[in-house]
């Protein structure tokens, strides 16, 4: 291992000098094995305060019915459902990162990946909550699985895409949750090997007897192949099928084929938008800046760039075909988005999905934490924006003109959506004060080869090319994690 | 005996040890520990095992046992002696009448649940319309006085009632004091009678007649002109041309359901297809339903009535009356000329109606139809029409009277003039200084409220009755229920307090029968009970000539016009769901859209568009309307085309402060607007409007108010229709070849499918009542009707649009908004309901499977499978799917409707209610259906076309909808389904729907001219 060094010209994957495995450890498990600090509780705080809200909002819904949203005979679903898409977008970026990403050797997901995949669940567990409160008899929720019953005959409907969509979430969220546990072993071993008392005995039951002996981790690479094998069409799939419980409609605006590969585009953009905005802060305020840097920052900048123009060409697509078509309600839908009453909708959609994100060209913007974490968040409330234009507006306005209806939400309707990232954020807090947020594990492997201080050991060596160390130092000058006096003399 | 062995119990025993000896003297052989366990050191002992699980035994049973308490028990009592003719599950029917029209009363075990036209009424067989469809509601009213009312006394007797009024009723009458029957007009010969009966026994009694709304103006410019005072027959079947001016005939004026059953005669896809249709103009200020209707429609302002009459009159006899000229409408000129040619053209075919109730304007519209030869034809004045015959004149009259003190006793019957009496103030203090005031109203309203008894009245299907809607034509009225309260028929009060010799109402309304008019008919009691009604040959029409001279006619018409032409000219009117308010607590009729404007629940100040722009007003804003008298209400805005510039319209029968959980406080009272002027009240009038400054949302059921230039409305002139009957249905050439992703279904039996005539449909509402009725269709009262969530499952769309000189009609928001002149509106209604479609979007997306085909074409929907996840509703291209946002009929929110167990018993049966969370739509009466197959099967026949009937289809007066079985070629439907105007709305997406609609045909051009 230690004769293979990486190429001078890549970017270090860590940062910072004196790294070893045992800091690494100790970084990482700073806040795991230490009491919370107050940034901790404030964000704990305000987010429990969110989910408490979730639970009233929902409560007062179960209890009085569906009414107590702002839906009517026209527009049936309106923020219930844009939320249900917009947490099951976020959801995608984790399977991404840890499936796709590996498969195709990118090292730098090895820092990222944990907390992208708890993202994940947690998003996709908001979505699902959504699945049932959005029901007229959420008690029967069960009956769109496919169970054996006492009903007769009575089955599912396997022509409906809610059906699909069942599946689809219901398959991804189990893979997501086997994936990410599975990676979590070592990991939760390291935590065991190093706890007392109690804790110690819940580690060791969570890490289901890890020893890590040589043929252990060679099972655990193998399972982590097949896993990402495995969830690498679910990563396609399940954003597919959630643009089918549009896309199979006979609703101008919603009856359109682009949408599968524009949904999946859309997804990925607002998964790392949001996978971002988290590490953003988690960074800072963990102290994790070595492990998480600059350069995957700017990486996930780049995906949001490249998935945010896909976007941007799906929407002119679908403007362009509608005009094609020649169908008069397809037109009108579109020309309604844009210049109807929710046209501001539809506006903040484009300037927060197309317009914005191109800035990201700009490499002082997208170098720069601030403005990158802003822009993260513009992305998220961009498509959020997005199936709000796709739902309501197509809704609102769609064969029958008698029938056009404008949706008001209710304070049941916006408490149910903050209340779904309070829950969000709860999760997500309770799992940097449990779980490593780094993949401990995997972020060892890169400390020899893809690391600060190794590349600077090779440059000391002096073995290099200088036109290459040249460019390597150049490249380090955005890093705020990099001590820039160090390379001075160099 | 050796063989008698003795077994030993042990060797104990067998050596029989002291031990066993002694302790064989005891029952048990071992001590029991009952002192220990007893003792209290027993009880701190450690409990022994077989103690334990003796215990746990014994407590387990007793658990069980205790659990076993049973959950309550509702029992459902049974007929302990079944009533001859009612068997569990079928209905029973009972012929009626209900405010003349003669109706069948449906009861199931017992209760009345639904009204339907009477069959074997013949030509008077009209439908019916809303207020008679939601009557039944009436019935079931928790508002409603439980007992009557002795002063305070809210549970008086009616000996105690009877040994009051009676004391009264001769201190009166040994005082000489006058005594007054207050009642809107009465028909009813029965009760002519009783009235009569108790004059007889109190000679000092007037009989009163009012009309809230009134046709004296017509009555007696007859008496005037023709020296009959009456209300004629008219006779719209036999006019090929109709002018109307104001007269909302098809909605309100006089009998809307039986003038649009005329109407539409001869406009129907049958009559269309022979080539025939007839022609309407109508000039009016507010748009009224008729107005909708018409082929060509010109607003007028109220002051314009007048000379535009004048003018006709002018251009038909060629006289020339002063003050015809209509100087600032030249269009309305032009047509009325335009009119005046066709007219003449159109002798003794046509007919010309006036809305007003001002004597001179009626004598006038006389000479016009004198003119053009309406009398004998198109009016007949020999078999006149009974409904109403109030006369405004004499309810002035005792006004004055009252406050001079000579009134000691007045008796108010089917009448509430403390809320409809134009001048309410002067009529409550006048009221004050009378001694006895009885009423008999069912509840504590606005009059009764003052009175000192209220002898509780039967509602209509309590009680024994007749009506005599027109000259020989005469209906019963008979009991479907015992009466669910302590109440008692308001003529058995009279008769009782008027010591008559026959009390029982039953026995004095068949002898009145048997005695005056089955004789004359020939018939027997038994034969109008079963049939409802009877009609003596009509007398043959007369025709009549005018002869008088109009010059003093002209000048008051003039005078009024003139009065008029100032501020803003309003209109007051009766609004089709609210009429003039008697039935403002029933929750179908509130929640009934308008017609023209689809706003529920409350009444508002129309205007046109641009005149609200030039008035600084906005839809919705709130603005005060002061009356010429003074009187001022607040009400908002409701931006209504094709209203006259200069004009205003408010609806009457709203405002209402006693009436009721679901209707007190529901708009405003417009009636102290009317005017008394002339020896009649009139409805126009003038007022001042300034704005307020709030706002307040009209809770609306259709908001968008055009059709977009889609082609779900399509239509063609009646010239277009002649030469080609196919015009504008989209029906030519070849079709596209469709490609289907779905099997068909095949259909083996029958093939329920629907055609509505969209010519023939004017838009009333009775069908959305009927099937609120027949379908326990929750009201969900205004606010839920502001979020858009009625739940009706038939409505009637209603798109306007715009014509243009010289341009086609504009029918796209955008260019309307862009539009100078925005007169010329025409409407279409399109009743929309489950189109049941055989691809039907909804059925795939449902993921449980809740929303299925049948193999007899209905799309079905399985309330107890549905999960609601409103997939299917937004996924209707018809957006007829109503999803059930609360628990209607148990939440407090909802409390004008089904939230109490008496309301609930107007439930039908055979249709369950549905609970919150569950998708609900037309089921195109599905137990109708099933119902018509089980009655065919037992009758061991074929179903024939006609036997199943949809509650919409049976109301409907105009015959628009046609249900039957598409699988039979000779059905009617399909027949009307083969029509060249047939289009199925959004055919393109192959949804193929199963109900088709035919074209809207206006005759506008003009045939010469």
């Amino acid at each position: 291992m230690s004769g293979h060094n990486e190429s001078i010209l890549r970017e270090p994957l860590i940062t910072g000098q004196n790294i070893t495995y045992a800091k690494i450890t100790d970084d990482i498990l700073t806040p795991v094995e230490n009491k919370p600090n107050r940034a901790w509780w404030i964000g704990f705080i305000v987010a429990l305060m969110g989910a408490t809200l979730w639970v009233v909002a929902v409560s007062y819904t179960f209890w009085n019915g569906i009414g107590a949203w702002g839906l009517n005979k026209t527009v049936g679903w309106a923020w219930d459902i844009t939320g249900f898409v917009w947490w099951v977008g976020i959801g995608h970026a984790g399977t991404l990162i840890s499936a796709v990403l590996l498969l195709f050797r990118q090292n730098w997901r090895n820092s990222i990946n944990r907390s992208a995949e708890a993202m994940t669940i947690f998003a996709v567990i908001c979505a699902a909550t959504y699945v049932v409160s959005h029901m007229g008899r959420p008690w029967l929720a069960y009956w769109v699985l496919p169970l054996p019953n006492q009903f007769g005959s009575l089955w599912v409907n396997f022509n409906s895409p809610l059906v699909w969509d069942m599946f689809a979430i219901s398959t991804y969220f189990s893979v997501s949750l086997l994936f990410w546990y599975t990676g979590l072993l070592p990991d939760i071993a390291t935590i065991r090997d190093r706890a007392v008392g109690l804790k110690r005995k819940i580690y060791t039951v969570l890490s289901f007897g890890w020893t890590g002996n040589v043929k252990t981790w060679q099972r655990f690479e193998a399972v982590s192949l097949i896993l990402a094998g495995i969830s690498t069409p679910l990563v396609l799939s399940v954003h597919t099928i959630v643009s089918m419980d549009f896309a199979t409609s006979v609703i101008p605006g919603w009856h359109t084929t682009i949408f599968p590969p524009y949904f999946v585009a859309g997804a990925i953009f607002s998964g790392f938008a949001m996978v971002l905005t988290l590490l953003l802060v988690a960074r800072k305020v963990l102290g994790l800046e070595n492990y998480i840097t600059m350069f995957h920052i700017e990486s996930m900048n780049k995906i949001i760039i490249l998935t945010g123009s896909i976007v941007g060409v799906a929407y002119l697509t679908e403007f362009f075909i509608a005009w094609y078509s020649g169908s008069e309600y397809e037109q009108y839908a579109f020309i309604n988005r844009s210049t109807g009453p929710y046209w501001w909708a539809y506006w903040m959609m484009m300037t927060c999905n197309v317009i914005s994100p191109q800035l990201l060209w700009f490499k002082k913007i997208r170098t720069s934490i601030p403005a990158t974490w802003i822009l993260s968040i513009v992305v998220n409330i961009g498509m959020w924006f997005e199936r709000f234009v796709i739902i309501v507006t197509s809704l609102h306005r769609d064969y029958i003109p008698s029938s056009w209806a404008m949706f008001y939400p209710t304070w049941v309707d916006v408490g149910v959506f903050v209340g779904s990232i309070g829950v969000f954020f709860t999760l997500f807090l309770l799992f940097l004060r449990v779980l490593p947020s780094i993949a401990i594990a995997e972020v060892k492997l890169l400390l020899k080869s893809a690391s600060e201080q190794a590349k600077l050991e090779q440059i000391k060596d002096g073995h290099l090319d200088k036109e290459q160390v040249r460019e390597y130092v150049e490249s380090l000058e955005k890093f705020d994690s990099v001590k820039q006096e160090e390379y001075a003399k160099i | 005996m050796e063989s008698n062995k003795k077994y030993w119990k042990g060797l104990e025993e067998y050596k029989n040890t002291p031990d066993f000896v002694e302790n064989n003297k005891n029952e048990f052989a071992e001590p029991l520990p009952i002192e220990d366990v007893l003792n209290e050191a027993g009880l701190s002992t450690v409990t022994p095992r077989r103690d334990f699980l003796k215990a746990l035994g014994f407590g387990l049973g007793a658990v069980t046992l205790a659990a076993c308490q049973p959950t309550p028990v509702h029992k459902s009592i049974p007929y302990l002696i079944k009533p001859e003719e009612v068997v569990p599950g079928i209905p029973n029917y009972y012929v009626s009448s209900f405010n003349g029209q003669s109706v069948l009363v449906k009861t199931r075990e017992g209760r009345p649940i639904k009204i339907e036209p009477n069959p074997n009424a013949g030509e008077f067989n009209c439908g019916t319309d809303a207020q008679a469809q939601a009557s039944v509601l009436d019935l079931y009213d928790v508002s409603k006085l439980k007992a009557p009312v002795l002063k305070e006394n809210e549970k008086a007797t009616w000996a105690e009632i009877d040994a009051f009024v009676k004391g009264e009723l001769n201190k009166v009458q040994a005082s000489g004091k006058k005594i007054r029957i207050v009642s809107s007009s009465v028909n009813s010969p029965s009760t002519k009678n009783v009235v009569a009966d108790f004059t007889t026994a109190y000679p000092n009694t007037k009989h009163i007649q009012y009309d809230a709304v009134s046709y004296t103006g017509i009555i007696k410019a007859n008496e005037n002109s023709f020296g009959k005072a009456v209300l004629p027959k008219y006779n719209f079947d036999k006019a090929d041309l109709i002018v109307s001016f104001g007269a909302d005939f098809l909605g309100t004026w006089i009998s809307g359901e039986e003038f649009t059953s005329q109407y539409i005669s001869n406009r129907n896809y049958k009559t269309l297809a022979k080539g025939k249709m007839s022609r309407h103009f109508q000039f009016e200020s507010g748009m009224s339903l008729t107005g909708t209707n018409a082929d060509t429609r010109l607003p007028i302002k109220l002051s314009e009535q007048g000379p535009a009459l004048i003018t006709l009159y002018n251009a038909i006899t060629g006289s020339a009356l002063p003050g015809g000229a209509l100087p600032n409408n030249t269009s309305a000129d032009k047509a009325i000329k335009l009119v005046a040619k066709e007219l003449l053209m159109n002798k003794g075919k046509s007919l010309v109606v006036c809305g007003s109730n001002d004597v001179s304007t009626q004598i006038l519209v006389n000479a016009i139809n004198a003119a053009i030869g309406s009398y004998g034809t198109t009016i007949d004045l020999d078999n006149p029409c009974k409904r109403y015959s109030g006369n405004d004149a004499e309810f002035a009259e005792l006004i004055n009277e009252m406050n001079r003190g000579e009134v000691a006793a007045v008796f108010f019957l089917d009448s509430n003039p403390a809320y409809d009496a134009t001048n309410a103030k002067a009529f409550t203090d006048a009221l004050n200084k009378v001694g006895l005031k009885v009423s008999f109203s069912d509840r504590k309203d606005e009059t009764s409220s003052l009175c000192n008894v209220i002898a509780i009245n039967h509602n209509y299907l309590e009680a024994w009755g007749d009506a005599n809607a027109y000259e020989g034509y005469y209906s019963v009225v008979q009991p479907t229920i015992n009466p669910v309260f302590n109440s008692r028929q308001a003529e058995q009060s009279l008769l009782v307090w008027s010591n008559a010799p026959v009390q029982d109402y039953y026995q004095y309304v068949r002898n009145n029968w048997e005695k005056n008019i089955l004789p004359a008919l020939g018939k027997t009691w038994n034969e109008l009970l079963q049939t409802g009604v009877f009609a003596a040959n009509a007398k043959t029409a007369g025709s009549y000539s005018f002869s008088q001279s109009l010059a003093a006619v002209a000048q008051s018409i003039q005078n009024n016009s003139k009065a008029l032409a100032k501020d803003i000219e309003l209109q007051v009117y009766e609004s089709i769901p609210m009429r003039d308010g008697k039935h403002a607590n029933n929750a179908f009729l509130q929640e009934l859209p308008d017609p023209v404007s689809k706003v529920t629940w409350d009444n508002y100040i129309a205007l046109a568009p641009k005149f609200a722009q030039t008035l600084g007003f906005k839809e919705f804003d709130v603005v005060s309307v002061k009356g010429a008298n003074g009187y001022t209400i607040e009400l908002p805005v409701l931006i209504q085309p094709g209203q006259a510039v200069g004009t205003a319209s408010i609806a009457l029968g709203y405002g209402r402060s006693k009436v009721g959980k679901a209707g007190d406080n529901v708009g405003k009272n417009a009636f102290p607007f009317v005017t008394f002027a002339n020896g009649t009240l009139q409805y126009a009038t003038t007022v001042t409007l300034s704005k307020t400054g709030s706002t307040y949302e009209l809770a609306q059921t259709q908001t968008h108010y055009s059709f977009e230039g889609r082609n779900i409305i399509r239509e063609a002139t009646f010239k277009e229709y002649v030469k080609d009957p196919a015009a504008g249905s989209g029906n030519h050439g070849a079709k596209h070849k469709s490609y289907d992703l779905w099997d068909k279904y095949e259909k083996p039996g029958n093939n329920w499918v629907m055609a509505i005539d969209l010519n023939a449909c004017t838009g009333c509402g009775s069908c959305i009542v009927a099937c609120n009725v027949e379908n326990n269709i929750p009201v969900v009262g205004r606010d839920e009707v502001r979020r858009r969530r009625e739940m009706h499952w038939i409505r009637i769309d209603r798109y306007y649009s715009f014509e243009e000189e010289g341009k086609k009609n504009v029918t796209e928001e955008k260019e309307i908004a862009h539009m100078e002149n925005m007169d010329r509106v025409s409407v279409v209604h399109q009743p929309m309901l489950c189109q049941h479609c055989d691809h039907a979007p909804c059925e795939t997306v449902c993921p449980v499977l809740a929303t299925v085909h049948s193999s007899d074409g209905l799309n079905h929907m399985a309330y107890n499978r549905c999960v609601g996840t409103r997939y299917c509703a937004n996924n209707c291209p018809y957006k007829v799917r109503r999803f059930n946002w609360f628990n209607y009929w148990n939440d407090s929110r909802f409390d004008n409707y089904l939230n109490n167990e008496f309301t609930q018993l107007v439930l039908n049966p055979d249709v369950t209610t549905r609970s919150r969370g569950v998708m609900e739509k037309c089921s195109m009466c599905i137990q109708r259906i099933q119902a018509g197959k089980l009655t065919a099967k037992m009758e061991k026949r074929p179903l024939k076309d006609g036997d199943i009937k949809m509650a919409c289809q049976e109301a409907c007066s105009a015959n628009a909808i046609i249900f039957g079985d598409g699988n039979d070629p000779e059905s009617e439907v399909s027949k009307a389904l083969r029509s060249e105007r047939t289009y199925y709305v959004l055919e393109e997406l192959n949804v193929q729907p199963g109900v088709g609609y035919m074209t809207k045909i206006r005759n506008t051009d003009t045939v010469q001219a």
